[in-house]
């Protein structure tokens, strides 16, 4: 098989649509192609992309009930024996629908929103512990590593702790934030990593029940598979901060982050 | 006979009102606009309806919607915008390299930063392309085979594919803009 032809399959092979005996031919040849491994690897990450991160358009509900209006009621079918229990079932179903989907707005559920937002900032502190080379950028102060964003992200990180002896700066990199850029900043205290995301906190779903107050915030303070995290929100932009170190040393240090009154 | 068809038009809308969400994001990456999209998705069910009685049952609904839609929107909307498609995939392969000349990609360097481009990127990235490439993009992400495809957009399932191959690296090479 041939480079040109490999290319030609593989969008084929992530659709499944492959017979087995071309799929072995085309994974042979990938395992032994450089060049088209890179090829298959780049198509499957923009099908993840526009799968998992392209913005979907709903249609606006008035548009729908103009469409609704447009198309013909069905012919009413005779009568069933149960047509007059209809009329006091459907708006007794209608008000239990209506119940069952406003409660997790009052009652949000331990897994719900917070818990996604939490999990994510987790993620992404682990992702670099993992990294070979997790700073774009190495710390020589706050004052070197804040103007490196600059065109880099299209909103400026406000960060008011630029780092001391005991929790210093080591510099900062370009994160992802769930479906948004995140400008990362890595400090240390002692031999722990402490990783702050800051992102636009706008459409994102966070948590309005057990918020503390720090500062002049109100942040939800968790732990989640033995980090502790906690994630605020100041105005337009979106915190996260995540590490191994106890949670009272986190809370004095978003003390420092956060605007004190 | 009348009350037949009037039941059947019936059944037919209440399907087809269930792809409302889809058939209104298709229009919005075609129209590249809110309002456009409604008036588009409007009139696609409105002619959905006059020839409702042209539909196979056991068809891909879907399909038949989007096709109408795609007809709607080149005969009622391309000619009147400020940005009409300039050539097509078919005829643009000097300008939009083949997936083999995509260099960038070449390397974990580069896919580190593909994987960092957000959504909001990949959306403009998309508009940015021509009506044929967005729409076999669009189709091929919903789920459409080629074959539906094809049907949708009135050409050869081999010309589907080869659209779709020129379509993603046009895109690939678009986002490369917007990497970090």
């Amino acid at each position: 098989m041939t480079c040109d032809e490999a290319r030609a399959l593989l969008l084929d092979a992530q659709r499944g649509r492959l017979p087995a005996d071309r799929r072995a031919l085309l994974d042979a040849h990938v395992a032994g192609c450089e060049a088209c491994a890179h090829e298959e690897a780049a198509e499957t990450l923009l099908s993840e992309l526009l799968e998992h991160r392209l913005p979907q358009h709903a249609a606006p509900l008035a548009l729908k009930r103009r469409l609704a209006a447009t198309w013909p009621e069905a012919v009413a079918p005779a009568s069933p024996w149960w047509a007059g229990w209809r009329r006091a079932l459907v708006p007794a179903l209608a008000l239990g629908v209506l119940l069952l989907a406003a409660l997790p707005l009052y009652y949000p559920p331990s897994g719900g929103a917070g818990a996604v937002m939490v999990t994510e900032a987790v993620n992404d502190h682990l992702r670099l512990l993992a990294s070979q080379h997790p700073l774009d950028i190495e710390s020589g102060g706050m004052h070197q590593v804040k103007p490196w964003f600059e065109g880099r992200l299209d909103f400026a990180p406000v960060v008011r702790f630029l780092g001391d002896d005991d929790i210093p700066l080591r510099g900062g990199a370009i994160g992802y934030y769930l479906d948004r850029k995140a400008a990362v900043f890595v400090f240390h205290r002692r031999l722990h990593a402490i990783t702050l995301l800051v992102f636009q906190a706008d459409g994102l779903p966070w948590s309005r029940r057990g918020l503390e107050t720090i500062g002049a915030v109100r942040a939800q303070v968790t732990a989640s598979r033995g980090f502790n995290a906690i994630v605020w929100r100041e105005g337009e932009l979106g915190y996260a901060l995540v590490s191994d170190v106890e949670t009272p040393e986190l809370r004095q240090l978003v003390g420092r982050l956060a605007p004190t009154s | 006979m009348a009350g037949e068809q009037r039941a059947d038009a019936a059944a037919l809308g209440h399907e087809a009102l269930a792809y409302a969400d889809t058939l209104y994001n298709l229009a919005r990456y075609l129209t590249r606009s809110p309002t456009d999209a409604q008036d588009l998705v409007q009139e696609t069910y409105a002619r959905a309806l006059s020839a409702s009685h042209q539909f196979t049952p056991g068809s891909n609904l879907k399909a038949w919607l989007f096709r109408i839609l795609r007809n709607t929107f080149l005969s009622q909307y391309r000619h009147e915008r400020h940005n009409p498609t300039v050539g097509g995939l078919d005829t643009v392969a000097p300008a939009t390299p083949a997936p083999e000349s995509v260099q960038w990609l070449r390397g974990d360097v580069e896919l580190d930063r593909l994987r960092k481009v957000v959504g909001e990127e990949i959306e403009r990235a998309l508009t940015s392309l021509s009506e044929e490439a967005r729409t076999v993009i669009l189709l091929d992400l919903e789920g459409l085979t080629e074959v539906e495809v094809a049907q949708v957009v009135g050409c050869a399932v081999g010309t589907v594919k080869s659209r779709l191959a020129r379509a993603r690296a046009a895109l690939r090479e678009k986002l490369r803009d917007y990497a970090p």
